[in-house]
């Protein structure tokens, strides 16, 4: 299956290409989602609709880095919404087909392992994903 | 083809019962939602030829989101769930475009009476 | 009412655990309710004994449900008045909670249920002596007998079509509520709603009000249908409605002959009205109607508030009498949304006159042809449009229209033609502006897009033909005069996208090369429309509904009195609770170095309170959007809307930030 590649920091992860809508320049600024999750980075206006953006490195406790570009959020395809993740940077599309059983102490949303040459990609779930935003909201 | 039904309240216990009697008379319900927000959204991706709707739940209640479907579908099939002594949340429901109504605890002959009414099958 | 058709055994596990969970719930609000009742947590608690009560009816626990509805009952009283919590009282609520989980427990394991007269009857007891009312159950007192007026008419259209003067035709029906029936007061409001959706009603017998309250003599309810449907039409309506029967149906007065409709009949008027009486209101008149219907909405909601506050017994007369001015308040909200419908023409009439001026700029000849002007939107949305519109003709006939001696060698009519046609569909206004010129060259657009680094060459070649001609919509797309010379749109394109989205509509774009380009615009007919106070904390910008708000004092902090150790703010004659937005948002405000702060005095559920910002932003009429997952799972957020700015806002929900 085609995956789109990207990385939070140094590592690379992967989503399915369907889940995805668009790959778009993170805004300068974000309007801050009250009483939200610290990983819930903010909404954006695209083109005149409002979108959640979760900073994934948040999410899947990735330790931040030093302060890059703007990033990317890539949006997720979640039917009549979208969901904005923040990354760091899109790698490109390749296809990944083998994908072995996630870290014993891996998030939720993460569904497997795979390798792309000797490079280990962290294969997400854009469901769980989606869960486990939910979640963070909930149980915060 | 048997028709579509999605069933719209809080508790699993009384979808389960009312999945049931559908199942028993002949429907397929394609799909349930536990609050309001979720029931708009699912009626957007499913696309039921009707909906049951509880009244009270969390998020939206059952009036405003039979006000947000028929929004979307001003042909929507909005049949309200209801307790005795919820007269006046169903008359609004009413006003806000459901169809019918059915008194819980729901009894499968007048669940499937009204329902089949409502569809113009009886 | 007899007992379950089905198996309940099959459901007892899901009864078991449901209910299991309703009672821990309940069973942690009372260890709250110890340290402080509010409105807030005794309805929730109710809710879970509501729960608990249908679920266990539902199984035919009568046991079970009638103490379920006991505790309901005084949690009901307790609602209304909270300070009569102590904690006698919820030593006897959780002594009933303790006996639910124990009716629970012996049916999942189909033992017989306890036996708990005894509870009950300190339960009803206990009820009684805080309402004063004696411990038998009584009959509700009788409804005041309102007498009302005929319905208003259906009419959504203040001028008819001039062709069908004939009044139409009149029946007598008669109804027979089903003497079974649950509910025989909605049935007969049900049935007397889906004829309303027929025509006009009359001469209701018993009146309304006392169908509604189930005041129907022997089932039967009477009345005069004027409609242009026919009797079999009347009939296949009654049948779609259970538990009603349609006992008779007679013609009253015979129906004029009906002149030829009219070609396009707008499906939102009604058909032979009386002829066109209208009369001028200026548009501010008409936002000011507005305005008050919805301060009057939120005063019904006050009242209703109040209202919790009085004693038990004087409350059910009073609830009635409250949800009465609430459906009527609401009629009156509607009329009102339906008063703002503006015929689209409004914007349209002047397009004749800029099409000729344009085409005369560009040395073109253009013949403009418009449909449908006469159809009507909510006056938000087509002042909205108005720009959008004189955009999209500019670009028709600036780019989209070849120059004449192109067209003459397309063998096309040198004359180009922009048709705008605007049509119902459903409960959606269809704008659609096409012309017969080059089209979109969608290889084209592409090449500009990776040109101007909007997007990859790969992106783009992934791209359906649907989703490229969308990319004209890009900000950034166009930003100079080089594509005047060339087939692609642009000029303003993202704009007038986000007006259409803005007002919650869709653009679409077609095209086909050599035959011309449409874009169709879907439009709701109304827009939720909402009047805010903009107010600045630290970085950010909030909302609140100018409904909500009751006024502002400025002031310095450390002149608020105290009380109880706790900042309040002196508001005409009342003492107000001072909140911190920032604290309540959990956002990070100013520093707290200026002298003199903004308190925003809103009125929450329990009354007003005072809400410490760090500025000021102005009054602003937005649109309002829903919130969709996961930002509905924040409590205290009513919406969201974007500024002229660009900027997302959230519109906050005073009264649950506060308690949720």
């Amino acid at each position: 299956m085609r995956h789109v590649l990207f990385r939070l920091e140094k590592d690379r992860y992967a989503l399915p290409l369907s889940s995805i809508r668009e790959v778009v320049v993170a805004p300068d600024t974000f309007t801050r989602v009250p009483r939200s999750p610290k990983a819930m980075k903010g909404v954006m206006n695209l083109r005149g609709r409002v979108v959640p953006v979760v900073d994934l490195r948040e999410l899947l406790d990735v330790a931040p880095g030093p302060v890059g570009g703007p990033g990317r959020v890539v949006l997720l395809d979640r039917g009549r919404r979208e969901l904005g993740l923040l990354i760091s940077e899109v790698d490109g599309i390749e296809s990944l087909e083998k994908i072995g059983p996630p870290a014993p102490k891996a998030s939720l949303a993460v569904k497997g392992l795979a390798r792309l040459g000797a490079i280990p990609v962290t294969v997400l779930d854009p469901d769980a994903l989606d869960a486990t935003v939910a979640r963070a909201f909930t149980t915060k | 083809m048997a028709k579509k039904v999605l069933v719209v309240d809080d508790s699993v216990f009384m979808r389960d019962i009312i999945k049931d009697i559908f199942a028993a008379g002949g429907f397929t319900v394609v799909g349930e939602a536990g609050n309001g927000v979720e029931a708009v959204e699912k009626y957007k991706e499913l696309k039921p030829d009707l909906v049951t709707m509880d009244l009270v739940m969390p998020y939206r209640n059952g009036i405003d989101a039979t006000r947000e479907i028929l929004r979307g579908d001003n042909k929507a099939l909005v049949v309200m769930c209801s307790a005795l002594g919820q007269e006046t949340m169903v008359m609004e429901a009413i006003e806000a475009g459901a169809v019918d109504f059915i008194v819980k605890p729901p009894r499968a002959e007048d669940v499937l009476a009204v329902v089949k009414k409502v569809l113009g099958e009886a | 009412m007899a007992g379950p058709s089905w198996d309940t055994s099959r459901y007892l596990t899901l009864f078991s655990g449901e209910a299991t969970e309703h009672l821990e719930a309940l069973g942690k609000d009372v260890v709250s309710l110890e340290k402080g009742a509010t409105v807030a947590l005794i309805d929730s608690m109710f809710r879970h004994a509501h729960s608990v009560k249908g679920m266990a009816a539902s199984m035919a626990f009568e046991g079970t449900a009638k103490l379920a509805h006991l505790l309901e009952d005084l949690l009901g009283t307790l609602r209304a008045d909270v300070a009569r919590s102590n904690a006698s009282v919820a030593d006897v609520i959780l002594q009933t909670v303790d006996s639910l989980s124990g009716h629970v427990k012996a049916a999942a394991a189909n033992e017989p249920l306890p036996d708990s007269t005894a509870l009950m009857t300190r339960l009803s007891e206990l009820n009684a002596s805080m309402t004063g009312r004696p411990a038998t159950p009584t009959a509700p007192s009788p409804a005041p007998v309102v007498e009302t007026a005929p319905p208003p008419p259906k009419s959504t259209s203040a001028a008819p079509p001039a062709s069908n003067p004939a009044a139409p035709p009149r029946f007598s029906v008669k109804l027979k509520i089903n003497p079974a029936s649950n509910q025989p007061g909605v049935r007969g409001f049900l049935a007397y709603k889906r004829l309303g959706t027929l025509g006009n009603v009359f001469d209701l017998k018993p009146p309304l009000d006392d169908i509604k309250a189930g005041r129907v003599p022997q089932g039967t309810i009477t009345l005069e249908l004027e409609t242009d449907q026919t009797e079999d039409a009347i009939t296949r309506t009654m049948r779609t409605v259970a538990d009603v029967e349609l006992e008779s149906i007679a013609a009253i007065v015979k129906a004029a002959p009906v002149v030829a409709a009219p070609a396009e009949v707008d499906p939102n008027r009604v058909v032979g009205q009386e002829p066109a009486r209208t009369i001028r209101v200026r548009t501010e008149v008409m936002d000011q109607f507005l305005d008050q219907a919805g301060e009057l909405l939120l005063a019904t909601s006050r009242v209703r508030e109040l209202s919790r506050g009085m004693p038990a017994a004087q409350r059910p007369p009073l609830d009635e009498a409250v949800d009465r001015l609430h459906l009527l308040v609401k009629g009156l909200h509607d009329k009102v949304m339906q008063a703002r419908m503006t015929p689209i023409a409004v914007i349209t009439d002047r397009l004749p006159r800029a099409a000729r001026d344009i085409a005369r700029r560009r040395n073109r000849d253009v013949d403009l042809v418009i449909t449908g002007e006469d159809i009507e939107l909510d006056r938000a949305i087509v002042d909205e449009l108005a720009d959008p519109v004189l955009h999209l003709l500019r670009n028709a006939i600036d780019h989209g229209l070849e120059p004449t001696e192109e067209r003459t060698a397309a063998n096309k009519p040198p004359k180009g033609k922009v048709t705008i046609a605007v049509r119902r569909l459903r409960d959606r206004v269809v704008f659609e502006l096409s012309d017969d010129g080059r089209g979109i060259d969608v290889e084209r657009v592409k090449v500009l897009v990776v040109e101007r680094g909007l997007l990859t060459r790969d992106q783009v070649t992934a791209l359906t033909e649907r989703e490229t001609l969308m990319l004209v919509c890009l900000p950034g797309f166009s930003t100079a005069a080089d594509v005047t010379d060339i087939s692609g749109r642009g000029v303003g394109m993202d704009a007038v996208r986000r007006a259409v989205e803005q007002v919650g509509g869709t653009l679409e774009i077609e095209t086909r090369a050599g035959r011309g380009t449409s874009f169709r615009l879907s439009l709701p007919l109304t827009v939720a429309v909402v009047n805010l106070l903009l107010v600045g904390v630290g970085d950010e910008v909030y909302g609140l509904p100018i409904g909500k708000v009751s006024g502002v004092v400025e002031t310095a902090r450390d002149r608020l009195a105290m009380s109880q150790n706790a900042p309040v703010l002196q508001f005409g004659q009342s003492v107000l609770p001072v909140h911190e937005l920032s604290a309540l948002l959990e956002v990070p405000g100013d520093a707290r170095t200026a002298a003199l702060v903004p308190f925003v005095v809103v009125d929450g559920d329990d009354g007003r309170l005072a809400l410490a910002v760090d500025r000021l932003l102005g009054q602003q009429e937005v649109v309002l959007k829903g919130l969709s997952k996961p930002l509905d799972l924040v409590p205290g957020l009513a919406g969201v809307t974007i500024l002229g700015n660009g900027q997302p806002v959230f519109i906050l929900d005073v009264a649950r930030l506060v308690t949720a």
